[in-house]
């Protein structure tokens, strides 16, 4: 075989007691799509970052044959800068004291042709919906001409539509010779786009394949180091009425709600499968009390007008799990014990008198920790320290806790690996089995297959049609989702 | 009507003079904000400026060495704002309000130091009416280069990445906390020249308290201005166009107190009304660490 693109020999890094990477030797070859998988904390990121020189490694060796460029996790743009702005920043082309600005624009468009990701230089970066951001995510790191492009979890923020784009065009960056490394823990796309796969775990490296001869299985168990954990079982459930909707309508333009009609019985998943953009977030907003609306919103038959606002709504038993956990659910600079308090802080016994009680707050966040197996179990640990995994569980840990009467729950699993999103998915399966209704927002097929009993298909602010547990027709509702 | 064009052309005249010095501080305050620090020191690089270009000038005889003595004052005053603010990660706000004290209580104590006399320093030759029009219009000329710099050079775009978005300003190769570091002592170059304005053009002396709050409302003029240095400009204008008419109406009888107020009405009108409306750099007032 050919020399490799990338050559990392005995990497090891600790962050104060943890051995983030202990001992790795990973070879990316040109023309190759490499895919890096482990659990979350399982040292891949923190590889990566290594590689591309941003983390010093306390010892090893790295070699990679031209420039490294990394497409991060989460996006790093500017949003009030142009696209060129973006792409250009700190390369820009000069005219005298002044930016060439039409060499910029020139420079930019020639490069969105070549790889074939179309962008509007002059664009307001902040106008643009996500796909397009990681497109200029990934161009701003083409402008280098790397020979090794790593990308972390690329594909955590885009629609399955713009997932399958993506990957086409990763694909055809290989095909010119880039060597590229993915570092995920989304299966699918490690069996669907990669060459091979190394594994991580605790920050060893444990296992590489070649993806032609394994399964999403056989990693799936050297991710985990065992058997990867099964959901919890479905009991059968009284449905009761519980969240009736009614001709439901917010906001205006794209991303509107035009007037949904549904129920969500006490004990059953409702799953609303749809792409990103289609209504959904004004759908949670509405149901939380956070925006305007008309139509009717009921809990238990007592309609919840469009004023009440969201402490009431908690009141009558609605949990919300926000979209963005980092800006929507958390207070990042706070403990796991104050995030674990917000939002309960008004009621007995939490409240005592005009104050806090220290203690209790601290039995909730215990017994969060128990439950979800928040790691680190620190109770006074930072929320923004966490992995984000364990961020999102104590999100979960949050809503769940008590007897909440409706949840909704949208995206709980978002970009969080096997371990937790399996905890999480269990969690909200036996809330369910408690009496809950659950109200399931998500953009990912699979999440919405694996825990929904029913399943409506939202597109353009409606439903486009609704499927029975037993009924769930993936194509068709891929379809249906894209508005056919 | 000669009467009445000519009070006219008094207030533009007043105007022109109550608006230099928040000119110059309001950009100094731009610049500063869109790399990313917000400079609540404004009111005490305006003291350093006034004072130390009347030492100097006391000094040399020569109010063009005070003119430079005075911008370096404020070029070194913003330098431990931008100091404490990159490298040491502070309170911008804490930072600034620690120089503002710093700067004045340092300008009343150097008078006592340097003219033997509390209060007020003695009567040093000014810039006269020449040098105060080349200031007026340095002003000017300033805001359009500040404008063709921030949004025009390399330079500016890194500038104005730093102030949204550091962490990716570090990723595109930017130091970010030398660009902010450079940002904020330019700046406190530039807004040093509205306390020079103070002390050697409209008048021909340092005194306590002189500066009068122009500092903060440099600070309304930059939010106002949208971070713009023509907006600033604009704002700066304002502002000084209503400390003018306060002057004027004071003299046609209306009681001083209530007119005395009329720039900050005007400013705090002008701030509720948009304040929604506008936005701050991302990153603006944000320590940024690596």
């Amino acid at each position: 075989m050919a020399e490799p693109a990338l050559r990392l020999r005995g990497i090891c890094k600790r962050f104060g007691a943890v051995n983030a990477v202990d001992g790795v030797d990973l070879d990316v070859f040109a023309g190759e799509i490499h895919a890096l998988v482990g659990e979350n904390g399982a040292g891949k990121s923190t590889l990566a970052a290594i590689a591309y020189g941003a983390v010093r490694p306390d010892a090893g060796t790295i070699e990679a044959g031209g420039t490294v460029g990394l497409v991060h996790q989460h996006f790093q743009l500017i949003e009030r800068l142009r696209v060129w702005e973006n792409i250009l920043l700190g390369r820009e082309p000069r005219a005298g004291l002044r930016i060439d600005r039409v060499r910029a624009r020139a420079i930019v468009r020639e490069l969105s042709e070549r790889h074939g990701l179309a962008v509007d230089p002059d664009a307001l970066v902040e106008t643009l919906p996500i796909g397009i951001k990681q497109r200029i995510e990934l161009l701003r790191e083409l402008v280098r001409e790397p020979a090794v492009l790593l990308l972390d979890e690329p594909t955590a923020a885009l629609a399955p539509s713009e997932i399958d784009a993506f990957f086409l065009n990763v694909k055809a960056l290989a095909a010119r010779g880039t060597a590229v490394l993915i570092v995920t823990h989304k299966l699918a796309e490690v069996m669907g786009y990669s060459a091979r796969v190394t594994v991580m775990r605790s920050g060893k490296l444990v296992a590489r394949f070649a993806t032609a001869d394994t399964s999403a299985d056989a990693i799936a168990r050297a991710m985990v180091g065992g058997e990867v954990p099964a959901l919890a079982a479905r009991a059968p459930t009284q449905l009761a009425p519980r969240l009736t909707v009614r001709d439901l309508r917010s906001g205006a333009g794209a991303g509107a709600l035009g007037g949904v009609t549904f129920d969500v019985a006490a004990g059953e998943i409702v799953g609303i499968a749809g792409i990103e953009g289609n209504g959904q977030t004004l759908l949670a907003d509405a149901i939380a009390g956070v925006v305007p609306y008309t139509g009717e919103i009921a809990l238990d038959g007592r309609p919840l007008p469009s004023g009440m606002g969201p402490a009431q709504r908690l009141e009558s038993g609605i949990r919300i799990i926000p979209q963005d956990r980092r800006h929507e659910a958390l207070v990042l600079d706070w403990n796991i014990v104050d995030n674990v308090a917000l939002g309960r802080q008004r009621d007995p016994p939490l409240r005592s008198g005009a104050v806090i009680d220290r203690a209790v707050a601290q039995r909730y966040a215990a017994d969060v920790i128990e439950r979800f197996d928040v790691r680190p179990p620190n109770p006074q640990a930072i929320a923004g320290a966490l992995s984000g995994g364990n961020q999102q569980k104590i999100v979960v840990g949050r809503a769940l806790a008590g007897t909440p009467r409706l949840v909704v729950a949208y995206q709980p699993t978002r970009g969080i690996d096997i371990g937790a999103a399996t905890l999480v998915g269990s969690r909200l399966i036996e809330a369910r089995n408690a009496g809950a209704a659950v109200l399931l927002i998500s953009f990912e097929l699979d999440e919405i297959f694996a825990l929904a009993d029913r399943v409506y298909v939202m597109y353009a602010g409606r439903f486009a049609a609704e499927f029975a547990r037993s009924a769930i027709d993936r194509g068709r509702i891929g379809a249906l989702m894209a508005g056919g | 009507m000669t009467g009445l064009s000519g009070a006219l052309l008094a207030l533009v005249t007043l105007t022109l003079v109550k608006a230099t010095p928040l000119i110059y501080a309001a950009l100094g305050g731009v610049l500063s904000e869109r790399s990313g620090v917000v400079n609540i020191g404004l009111e005490g690089i305006l003291t350093a400026g006034a004072f130390f270009a009347v030492v100097a000038t006391a000094a040399s005889g020569n109010p063009v060495v005070g003119v430079a003595a005075g911008v370096i004052a404020g070029a070194l005053l913003a330098a431990i704002l931008a100091f404490a603010a990159t490298r040491l990660g502070v309170d911008q706000i804490v930072a600034g309000t620690g120089l503002n004290i710093v700067a004045i209580g340092g300008a009343a104590y150097g008078l006592v130091v340097v003219f033997g006399q509390p209060g007020a320093s003695r009567e040093v030759p000014n810039l006269g009416p020449a040098g105060e029009t080349v200031l007026v219009i340095l002003a000017f000329a300033i805001a359009a280069a500040l404008w063709f710099a921030l949004f025009r050079t390399p330079w500016g775009l890194h500038v104005r990445s730093c102030g949204e978005n550091p962490r990716a300003a570090e990723i595109a190769g930017i130091d970010a906390l030398r660009t902010r570091f450079w940002a904020v002592v330019i700046g406190g170059a530039i807004a040093a020249l509205g306390g020079v304005y103070l002390s050697l053009a409209e008048l021909d002396l340092y005194s306590d308290g002189m500066t009068a709050g122009r500092g903060y409302i440099a600070l309304a003029a930059v939010i106002f201005g949208r971070w713009n240095p023509f907006g600033a400009l604009g704002a700066a204008l304002f502002f000084g166009f209503f400390a003018a008419l306060q002057y004027s109406l004071q003299r046609a009888g209306i009681p001083s107190e209530l007119m005395q107020a009329l720039p900050y009405v005007a400013a705090l009108v002008a701030l509720t009304g948009f304040a929604g409306r506008v936005r701050a750099p991302a990153a603006d007032g944000i320590p940024f660490e690596h």
